[in-house]
C-alpha cells in the first residue's frame, strides 16, 4: 500500500492547504542506525534450580492464572515438582533479585501449590524418538533415577528401575521424614513416572541379586546408586548399643520399622540428616534431644530453617562441641564425653576449622546416639563389576564415580549421576543429573557424539526456552516500576503440637498469595506483556501481538531507545544497523 | 495490560520529530484522552513540523496550522464557530511550545482565559526554541545552556513560573504533567476535558536534541524532573485550590537530572547546589499550599 500522494496539476491541489495523506508515507525507520530486538535474558532463579526448571516463565504464567500451564511446564524438566516444593534448599530464593525490595519471591511455595492442584493434567509424553530394540536399564529408584527414567519414558523408551529396597524413591522416602515430605505426595509423583511405562523392580541389589550380566542385556545403563553410607564417628566405643548411624536410623523411622530411642538421644553433626534425625527423635517419644555440631550456628550446612524449626520444637543445640568417647556399659550406651571446640583459621570448604580446648571435656547422659556426620557413596558393587563379563571398573574421583559433562563413566554406554556421581547432595541437583543423563542416553542411542553438555556445575534443559544467557541482576533492573514488597510467610503447625506426630509441619500457601508472589516477580529478562514499551514509544512503532508479544514495525521505528531503556525487565536489547544489512 | 491508557491511536507513524522527542509522546496521550472528537491548533512550534508537511499529516484528528502568538484567540475563534454549527461537545486543544506560550503567545493566551473560553491550552515544554536552533526562552531553567546563553554567559534568569500566572487567572483547571507519567497526564486531559471553560496543562517534554541528552533517556529524565521535585505534578482549581497528584516515591537529589544533560555539563557544585535549594523551597511551598486530604495515592509519605 503507498501512502504517497501526488498532484499532477494544479487542479488536482485542493482549494485550501488540507491535508488528505497521513504521514505513514514517511518511513522514519530510515532514520535508525540501532534498533531494539526482544530478547529474552536469563533470570537468576533459572541460573540457580539445579533441576533446570524455568521459573521465571511458570511464573509467568501462575501471574496469568494459567496454573495447568505452568504446571505442565515444571514437568517438562522435574517430575518431581511436590517433593521439591517441599525439600529443596531453593537456591533459586537465594539468587532471587525481590531479596532486594521485599524478601524473595517464595518460588517453593508456588512450586507446591502448583504440584498440589487438584485434577491437573497427566504427565505429557513426547513424540517417541526411541530407535528399535533399545533398552535402558537404570539402578536405583531416587531422584536420579526416576528423572532419568522419566525423561527417556516420556520419549518412548523401554525402561527398567533396579531399586535395592523393597520401595521406591531412594533419600526421598528413605532419608526424609513425613513431617517434611508427606507420604501421599511422594506416591503420587512416582506413580506418574510409573504410569508412563517404567517397569520397577524393587528388592534388586546390585553385586547381590543384580549382576553387571544382567545389566549388559540393556542398550544403556544408568547408575544411580546414592549415597547410604554413613560417615564414622572415629571415636572409642561408637559400635556400642544404642548408637545408630543418622541414615539407618532415618531409614527404619521411615520405613515403619521399630525404633527405640529412649528418653536422651543426642545427635552428632550440623546437616539436614543431623535435623531429620533430631526431629524424628522427638516424634518418637525421646524427652530430650540434643543436637552436637562441632562449629557454630553459622557454619551449619543445614536449611537454615530446618534449624529454626527444631529449635522451636525443642531440641537443643550445643555448638563447638565434639564427642571424644562413647561411654558404654554392658556393650551399651550410658554417655557421651565431649570436649568443646574453639574456631580457628578457615580450613579448605572457607569454614573456619575447629580445634578442641584442652581441658575442656565433659560428660553427657545419653540413652541412643545417633552420629549424621555427612555420608558417602557405598561403592562396594564395583568389586565384582569387572568380573561380570564388563572388562574394567568405573573410575573413581574422590569417592564419587568419574563422570564426564554428558554423565558417561570411564566405561562407554555406562551413565553415572545423582549422589554417587556428583555429591551435590539435593534432590533438584539430583533430578537435573538424571534429566544430564537422560538427554546424553537418548543422543548415545541414536549414535550422535556426547559433546556440548554444560558443565556439571551448571543445569541442563529438557526444553529450553530461547534464552540470552547473559543473566539480568537487580542493578539491570529499571526500578522505577517496582515497589517494596513484602514475601509472604507460610503457617506452620504450633511447635507443641507437631512435635508429637509425622503429619506435615508447613502449610502451602493459599491461592491469594501464590498469585501475589507471582505478581511480586519481576520476570526478570522475560518479557511478561507489560506494555511498557508499547505505551512510551514516541513512534507508536511497537504493537501488540495477542496481548502478551510484541512487534516493533522497523519501517517507523527511529531506534530512540526508550523502550530498551523503559523496560523493567531488561528484554529488549539495542543492536547496531549494520548487523541487520548484512 | 497493565496500564489503564485507551488502545486507540489518534497519531500516526511517520511523523518528524526527531528520535526519543518527547513531544509526540504528549499529543498522543492527550489524543486517547480525547478521542476523535477533538480539533487540535498548533502554533509556530516543533509540533508545525512534527505533523508532517501538506499534503499530509500525523494526526488522526482535524488539525489547524496557525501562527506563533496566536493560541489563546485561535482556539477562541474555532470554539465559537464551532459552537455556531452546533458541535458543542468538540474539545478544542490548543497546541503551543514555551515559546508560543510563555513568550509570544502570552498575551493572546491571557485574553482567552481571562474571558473563559471553553478550550484546553496544553504546552508541551522543552524548555528553549528548539525548532529553530535552542534559543532561550523565558522557559529556560536557571543555568541552563542554549545558543543564546552559552556556557561563558548561561541562563541568568528562573524559570517562568507559568502555572502560578494562569493560576492568578483563576480558571477552573490548571495542571502540570509529563511523559514519563502517562496516566496522570491522561487523567489531567480527561478531567480538563469535562470541564467547560479554560484549562491550562503545561507538560515538561524532553528534548534530546536541546538538552543534549540521550535520546533514549527521554521517559528516564520526565521522571527524574518529578522525583527530584524540579517539575512537581499537581493540579489547581479556580486557581485556589492546589493537589499536588503524583508525590515522588523517593526524594531524587536534583544532581541526579541536571548530570545526565549536557546542556547543565558546564555547572559547578555550588550551582547545584543553589538549584537544590530552591528546589527544595518551592517544593516546601507547593507541599504546604497543597490540599493532602485530596491528594490520590501516597499522601502519607513524609514531604
Amino acid at each position: 500500500m503507498t501512502y504517497q500522494i501526488s498532484f499532477r496539476n494544479e487542479g488536482e491541489m485542493p482549494d485550501l492547504p488540507v491535508s488528505s495523506g497521513t504521514t505513514l508515507y514517511n518511513t522514519t525507520g530510515t532514520w535508525r542506525y540501532v534498533r531494539p530486538v526482544y530478547r529474552n535474558k536469563t533470570s537468576p532463579c533459572n541460573v540457580a534450580c539445579p533441576a533446570g526448571e524455568d521459573i521465571a516463565q511458570y511464573l509467568g504464567l501462575v501471574a496469568k492464572g494459567k496454573y495447568q500451564e505452568a504446571r505442565l511446564r515444571i514437568l517438562e524438566e522435574n517430575p518431581f515438582p511436590g517433593v521439591c516444593g517441599r525439600v529443596c534448599p531453593h537456591p533459586c530464593e537465594s539468587e532471587c533479585n525481590r531479596a532486594e525490595l521485599g524478601g524473595s519471591i517464595s518460588i517453593h511455595m508456588v512450586e507446591r501449590f502448583l504440584a498440589d492442584l487438584a485434577g491437573g493434567a497427566p504427565v505429557q509424553r513426547l513424540p517417541s524418538n526411541a530407535p528399535a530394540g533399545a533398552t535402558v536399564a537404570i539402578v536405583g529408584s531416587g531422584p536420579a533415577g526416576l528423572s532419568c527414567a522419566y525423561q527417556l519414558a516420556r520419549r518412548g523408551y523401554p525402561v527398567t528401575v533396579f531399586e535395592a529396597w523393597d520401595d521406591l524413591g531412594g533419600t526421598m522416602r528413605l532419608g526424609i521424614p513425613a513431617y517434611r515430605l508427606p507420604r501421599h505426595v511422594l506416591d503420587a509423583e512416582i506413580a506418574a513416572i510409573a504410569r508412563l511405562g517404567v517397569e520397577m523392580c524393587t528388592g534388586r541389589r546390585l553385586g547381590d541379586n543384580l549382576s553387571t550380566a544382567d545389566l549388559r542385556a540393556f542398550s544403556a545403563v544408568f547408575l544411580a546408586v546414592g549415597q547410604q553410607k554413613s560417615r564414622a564417628l572415629e571415636v572409642a566405643g561408637e559400635d556400642a548399643q544404642g548408637v545408630v548411624a543418622g541414615l539407618d536410623f532415618l531409614r527404619r523411622v521411615n520405613l515403619g520399622m521399630p525404633v527405640e530411642v529412649g528418653a536422651r538421644v543426642a545427635v552428632v553433626g550440623g546437616g539436614n540428616t543431623a535435623m531429620d534425625a533430631a526431629r524424628a527423635a522427638l516424634r518418637l517419644g525421646a524427652q530430650t534431644v540434643t543436637v552436637l555440631y562441632r562449629r557454630s550456628r553459622y557454619e551449619m550446612p543445614a536449611i537454615a530453617e530446618e534449624v529454626q524449626e527444631a529449635q522451636d520444637e525443642g531440641i537443643c543445640f550445643e555448638f563447638l562441641t565434639t564427642p571424644v568417647r562413647v561411654l558404654t556399659e554392658d556393650g551399651a550406651i550410658r554417655g557421651l564425653q565431649c570436649v568443646r571446640m574453639q574456631l580457628g583459621a578457615p580450613d579448605g570448604t572457607g569454614r573456619r576449622r575447629p580445634e578442641p580446648l584442652a581441658g575442656s571435656e565433659y560428660t553427657l547422659n545419653v540413652d541412643v546416639l545417633i552420629p549424621a556426620l555427612g555420608q558417602e557413596a557405598d561403592l562396594a558393587f564395583l568389586e565384582h563389576w569387572a568380573g561380570g563379563g564388563l572388562a574394567q571398573t568405573l573410575s573413581m574421583a574422590n569417592g564419587l564415580l568419574e563422570t564426564d559433562a554428558a554423565a558417561q563413566s570411564s566405561q562407554t554406554g555406562i551413565f553415572v549421576g545423582g549422589d554417587s556421581a556428583t555429591g551435590f547432595g539435593t534432590v533438584a541437583h539430583a533430578v537435573g543429573s538424571g534429566k544430564r543423563a537422560a538427554l546424553a542416553i537418548d543422543r548415545y542411542l541414536h549414535g550422535e557424539d556426547l559433546n556440548g553438555f554444560p558443565a556439571l556445575d551448571q543445569h541442563v534443559h529438557a526444553a529450553p526456552r530461547d534464552l540470552d544467557p547473559a543473566v539480568v541482576r537487580f542493578a539491570d533492573l529499571n526500578l522505577a516500576y517496582f515497589e517494596e514488597l513484602p514475601r509472604p510467610e507460610p503457617k506452620q503447625r504450633p511447635a507443641i503440637e507437631r512435635k508429637r506426630d509425622f503429619a506435615e509441619v508447613t502449610d502451602g500457601l493459599d491461592e491469594q498469595q501464590v498469585q501475589q508472589e507471582a505478581h511480586r516477580c519481576f520476570s526478570c529478562g522475560t518479557c511478561n506483556g507489560c506494555d511498557t514499551c508499547w505505551l512510551y514509544c514516541p513512534d507508536v512503532s511497537i504493537s501488540r501481538v495477542d496481548h502478551s508479544d510484541y512487534q516493533v514495525n522497523y519501517d517507523y521505528c527511529k531506534g530512540c531507545g526508550i523502550c530498551a531503556q523503559e523496560c523493567p525487565r531488561r528484554a529488549i536489547v539495542m543492536e547496531e544497523e549494520l548487523k541487520w544489512k548484512k | 495490560m497493565s496500564y489503564d491508557v485507551s488502545e486507540s491511536e489518534l497519531l500516526a507513524s511517520g511523523h518528524v520529530a526527531c528520535p526519543g522527542c518527547g513531544a509526540p509522546m504528549a499529543v498522543r496521550y492527550a489524543l486517547k484522552a480525547l478521542g476523535e472528537n477533538t480539533v487540535l491548533i498548533v502554533v509556530a512550534s516543533c509540533w508545525s513540523i512534527i505533523a508532517g508537511p501538506f499534503p499530509y499529516t500525523a494526526a488522526q484528528v482535524p488539525l489547524l496550522h496557525t501562527l506563533f502568538a496566536t493560541g489563546g484567540s485561535v482556539a477562541s475563534g474555532v470554539k465559537a464557530g464551532l459552537e455556531a454549527r452546533g458541535l458543542q461537545d468538540t474539545t478544542v486543544l490548543t497546541l503551543a511550545g514555551d515559546g508560543g506560550t510563555f513568550d509570544i503567545g502570552i498575551q493572546a493566551l491571557s485574553a482567552a482565559v481571562e474571558r473563559n473560553e471553553d478550550f484546553i491550552y496544553m504546552c508541551y515544554d522543552n524548555e528553549a526554541y528548539m525548532n529553530t536552533g535552542i534559543q532561550r526562552s523565558s522557559a529556560t531553567p536557571w543555568g541552563a545552556w542554549t545558543t543564546t546563553t552559552p556556557v561563558k554567559h548561561p541562563k541568568d534568569q528562573p524559570k517562568k513560573d507559568m502555572v502560578a500566572i494562569m493560576a492568578a487567572h483563576r480558571i477552573p483547571y490548571t495542571a502540570t504533567a509529563t511523559i514519563a507519567y502517562p496516566e496522570d497526564l491522561i487523567r489531567k486531559v480527561q478531567k480538563a476535558k469535562s470541564i467547560r471553560g479554560s484549562k491550562f496543562l503545561h507538560v515538561l517534554a524532553p528534548c534530546p536534541s536541546g538538552w543534549k541528552s540521550e535520546p533514549s533517556q527521554s521517559v528516564l529524565l520526565s521522571r527524574l524532573a518529578v522525583e527530584s521535585c524540579i517539575f512537581p505534578l499537581y493540579e489547581v482549581e479556580h486557581g485556589e485550590e492546589y493537589r499536588i497528584t503524583v508525590w515522588p516515591k523517593a526524594r531524587v537529589p536534583v544532581q541526579k537530572y541536571l548530570r545526565l544533560q549536557g546542556r547543565f555539563a558546564h555547572l559547578r557544585d555550588e550551582d547545584i547546589g543553589r538549584i537544590q535549594e530552591n528546589v527544595d523551597d518551592e517544593w516546601q511551598k507547593l507541599v504546604t499550599r497543597s490540599d493532602r486530604a485530596k491528594a490520590p495515592g501516597n499522601v502519607d509519605q513524609a514531604f
